[in-house]
Order: C-alpha cells, then sequence, then structure tokens
C-alpha cells in the first residue's frame, strides 16, 4: 500500500472548555509499532480513541487505510478493520471467553459458526489460554481477562490494532503475560498504536515512541534516542519522574 | 398448626444449607416444592380455600363458582396488558436513552405524565373519553361502523392498564439499559457492530438480568391492579365478587374468599418470578 497506513492531519478535539487535542499531526507506517507516553491529560488516549472514531474531532482530518474519516464513510466497516483493547477489558460480561470472540465474527464478518469458533479457539491458543474458551469473564483473572480481549480483536484479522493502557489496570504480576502477547504481535508485523507507561515495552517492542503533553506531540524519536537523549526539555522531565532517575 | 410448623422448619432448613446450596435450586429444571420452601404458602392458601368449600359450601363453594369467570377475565386482563406494557415499556426505555432529542422528547412526556395519573383516573378517562374519539374520528372519516363505536370494557381495561403501566416499565427498562457499563457499547463498536447489533447482543442481554427482578414484581401489583377494571363494567373477579354480595348479603365471607383467591394468584406469580431469577443468576457463571 502507498503511504501511510493512518494519516492524523492537524486534529482537534474540545471537552467542554478543555482542549484535549490542540492540532496534532501524525502518520503511522504498515506494520509499525508506535507507543505514545504522556502525562495523564495530555491526550494521548484521547487521540487514539479518535482513530476510529470513539471519539469525534472538530477540526483536521484521519485517514485509515485509504478511508477518511467523516460521516460520508462507513464507520463500522473502518472499526472491524481497527482492533482496539481497553484499559479496563470490556469483556462481554453475558458470555463465554469463546462467544466474546465469535460474537463480532459472525455479526459483523458473517462468518459461520464453525469458522468462527476455528479462528477463535485458535486465536485463544496464541494468547495462552485455550483451556479457559468456557470461563466466562468473572472467571478469569485480569491479565487473562485482557488476553481474550486482544484475541477477540484479532479474531476480525485487523489491520491495525490499537492499546489503551493495556497494562494500567492489572495486578503487576499480570503485566508480563499481557506484554507478552504484544510484543510477539509486533513481532509478527502488526501494525500497532499504544498508549502506555509501559517504558520496558516501548524500548523492546516499539520502532518509534511519541510524548504528547497538553494536547501536542512534543517530540517523537526511535526508542533509542528517545530515552537516552531526548530533544526536549519537558520530555526530559516526563522522563525523569518515571524512571526515578 | 401443623401446617405452620411445617413451613417454619423448611425455611429454617433451607436458610442452614448455606450459599453452595444455591445453586443446586435450578440444577434439575423444574418446579420443586423440597427446593423453594415458600411454595408451601401456596399449599397452605390453597388448603384454607379447599377447606372453607369443602366445610362450607354455602356460600364459600356458590361464591367460587358464581366467581370462576371472574378469575378467567382477571387472568386474562393480566397476561394480555403485561405482555402488551413490556413491550411498550421496552419501547419507551429505549426512546428515553435516544439521542434522538425528538423521541427522547416523546417517551419522557409519556413517561412523565401518565407517572403522574392515578391508574383508575386513566381507566375510567379512557373508557368515556376513547368512544367520542372514535366517534367523532367515524363522523371526520364518514365510517358509519366507527360512529356506532361502544366502548369495549375489556379492550379498554387493557389499553389503560398497558399504558400506566407502560410507563413504569420505560423507567425500568432505561435504568436497567443504563446499569450496563458504557464499556461495554464502546467495545462492540470498536469491533465494528451497528448500534443495532450492539444493543440487541451486548447491552440487552446484560439489562435484562438487572431488569427481571423489577419485571416480576410489575406482574405482581399489575394482577393485583387489574381489580380497578371492575369499575369500568369488566366482569372480573372483584365485580363478580360485589355482584354476588349485592345477592346474599354476606360481604364477609365474599371479601374473605375474594381476597384468598387473589392472594393464591399473586403467591404462584410471585414463586414463577423468583424460579426464573434463580435460573438467570446460574446462567451468569
Amino acid at each position: 500500500m502507498a503511504g501511510p497506513i493512518i494519516q492524523i492531519k492537524d486534529v482537534r478535539k474540545r471537552f467542554g472548555r478543555v482542549e484535549a487535542l490542540r492540532g496534532v499531526s501524525l502518520d503511522v507506517n504498515e506494520g509499525e509499532v508506535v507507543v505514545i507516553v504522556g502525562p495523564s491529560g495530555s491526550g494521548k488516549t484521547t487521540l487514539l480513541r479518535c482513530i476510529n472514531r470513539l471519539e469525534e474531532y472538530e477540526e483536521g482530518t484521519i485517514v485509515v487505510d485509504g478511508m477518511t474519516l467523516d460521516n460520508t464513510n462507513n464507520i463500522n466497516a473502518i472499526r472491524s478493520e481497527v482492533g482496539m483493547v481497553f484499559q479496563s477489558f470490556n469483556l462481554f460480561a453475558h458470555l463465554t471467553a469463546l462467544q466474546n470472540l465469535v460474537l463480532a465474527q459472525r455479526t459483523v464478518r458473517k462468518r459461520s459458526r464453525e469458522e468462527a469458533e476455528k479462528v477463535a479457539r485458535a486465536l485463544l491458543a496464541k494468547v495462552g489460554i485455550p483451556e479457559k474458551a468456557k470461563a466466562h469473564p468473572a472467571q478469569l483473572s485480569g491479565g487473562q481477562q485482557q488476553r481474550v480481549a486482544i484475541a477477540r480483536a484479532l479474531a476480525m484479522n485487523p489491520k491495525i490494532m490499537l492499546f489503551d493502557e493495556p497494562t494500567s489496570a492489572l495486578d503487576p504480576e499480570m503485566i508480563k503475560e499481557v506484554l507478552d502477547v504484544m510484543t510477539s504481535l509486533a513481532k509478527e508485523g502488526m501494525t500497532m498504536v499504544v498508549v502506555s507507561h509501559e517504558m520496558g515495552f516501548a524500548r523492546a517492542a516499539a520502532d518509534r515512541v511519541i510524548f504528547m503533553d497538553e494536547g501536542l506531540i512534543i517530540e517523537q524519536a526511535t526508542p533509542q534516542e528517545f530515552f537516552e537523549n531526548p530533544r526536549e526539555e519537558r520530555t526530559r522531565l516526563f522522563l525523569s519522574k518515571i524512571l526515578h532517575l | 398448626m401443623v401446617l405452620g410448623s411445617t413451613l417454619l422448619d423448611f425455611v429454617m432448613e433451607e436458610q442452614n444449607k448455606g450459599p453452595g446450596r444455591e445453586l443446586s435450586f435450578v440444577v434439575g429444571g423444574e418446579v420443586n416444592i423440597r427446593q423453594d420452601p415458600w411454595w408451601w404458602l401456596v399449599v397452605a392458601v390453597a388448603a384454607i380455600i379447599g377447606l372453607l368449600v369443602i366445610l362450607w359450601p354455602v356460600p364459600f363453594r356458590d361464591i367460587v363458582v358464581f366467581a370462576r369467570d371472574g378469575v378467567l377475565v382477571t387472568v386474562l386482563v393480566t397476561i394480555a396488558s403485561y405482555f402488551l406494557m413490556v413491550i411498550v415499556g421496552l419501547l419507551g426505555g429505549l426512546g428515553r436513552i435516544s439521542r434522538n432529542k425528538f423521541i427522547f422528547g416523546i417517551s419522557s412526556l409519556y413517561v412523565e405524565v401518565v407517572r403522574g395519573i392515578p391508574l383508575l383516573v386513566q381507566l375510567i378517562g379512557w373508557y368515556f373519553v376513547s368512544p367520542v374519539i372514535i366517534q367523532k374520528l367515524g363522523l371526520w372519516l364518514n365510517l358509519q361502523s366507527l360512529v356506532e363505536y361502544r366502548a369495549n370494557p375489556i379492550i379498554t381495561a387493557i389499553v389503560a392498564i398497558t399504558i400506566c403501566y407502560g410507563a413504569y416499565m420505560s423507567e425500568i427498562v432505561r435504568s436497567g439499559i443504563q446499569s450496563v457499563p458504557r464499556g461495554q457499547m464502546e467495545a462492540a463498536r470498536s469491533l465494528g457492530m451497528s448500534h443495532f447489533q450492539a444493543m440487541r447482543h451486548v447491552v440487552l442481554p446484560q439489562a435484562f438480568r438487572v431488569i427481571l427482578p423489577p419485571m416480576g414484581n410489575e406482574f405482581v401489583s399489575l394482577l393485583k391492579d387489574s381489580s380497578l377494571v371492575s369499575v369500568v363494567a369488566v366482569a372480573d373477579l372483584t365485580r363478580r365478587g360485589r355482584e354476588f354480595m349485592a345477592a346474599h348479603f354476606n360481604p364477609i365471607e365474599t371479601w374473605l374468599m375474594v381476597a384468598l383467591l387473589y392472594l393464591i394468584m399473586t403467591i404462584i406469580a410471585a414463586r414463577v418470578v423468583s424460579y426464573i431469577e434463580k435460573r438467570s443468576k446460574y446462567e451468569r457463571y
């Protein structure tokens, strides 16, 4: 495909009086892993949610896989190409893990039950919990729930995966199992945009790290440059706070 | 006192079994007296009715025979209005959370106005007002069949109860839908499901479990409130009781039996509701 798979141009978004995004532009290439970091309230989650239009923006344009996000395009078609993983998992509470993976395949992709279940079982195996197919979300640990949520998004065969602080709601001992799944996904060449505070993941898996503050992109660089030689004063201040230097 | 102490025994026994026991309530999937001790109350009330009828056929047997068609009318009105009002409530509840200002406005106005007027007043109102409206409509459209319309008591009663209870039901449905976390809808939409698909497959099934208990309460309330239809010439249990009393001048026996007949219907309904509740709880895990 020619050009970046995600093109964000000068996007602005306000919540009442607060300007969450103050003109953000960003291109993401196919197969690239981009990690967005920044203090809370910097607009990074809002930016992520704009990419599949869970949040509407007032100005600017976003083009995903050649389709412009506006009212002329079918938003459901775009969303089915863009997987989203939430901080609070948001598994369907009334369905088993397997049914969580099957539902959208059946209703959106119109796959047969057999095919959808086959895909679902393969993905549950891939995220390491094939034995939990019949468990309800309430019976799973946070780490297991988040892995099911990742598998649920992957079941749609998305071209892009968005992660919104996927490990922030997890107990420390469960963070690794989720990051491992994400790392292997990155290695397979999935296009990923990840909002996260996991600097270890950013260092290991990211192609590019983006630092946002107060609704603007302050700096972007390769992980090595970003962590070892940040150019901006605000980036240095942020890193010094979270890396406990 | 034998019956009373047995009932107590069962209640105590059931409490002693502890939380682990609850799951086995429903495994068999059938209504079982041993598993739900309150069924003994149903048995007790039925026994009292039976004893009264056998020991004193006059007047108790006469009352039951006289009022049995009234019982049927009461059951018919209750079930028909319940069915319709659940549909109205579902639409009203969806309207109350609609982002479309017109739909939201109409459904809110409906709920607020109807909830503020007593059911009895609504019943009488529809009984006298609806024929006038339909006859006027007939004159306007020049349709003779409409001009000659006379109020059908049972249909009027069902419509009035449906409209009234539909308003309460709308609020129950609305609160049930709003009790489902926002993230559920967002997750469904992020997978590419339409709003309708997400509502149907993700939000409503979860809301249904929340609204099941209040829905059951509504059924029991509706059964009791159906006695109000007796004022608009519907020959339900209450009206038949009044007719019997007027003919035989024995108010105490008549209203005792009418009360017992209502009681047996409501406690059976309450048992069925609690059975369904337990079943749906079990399916959650």
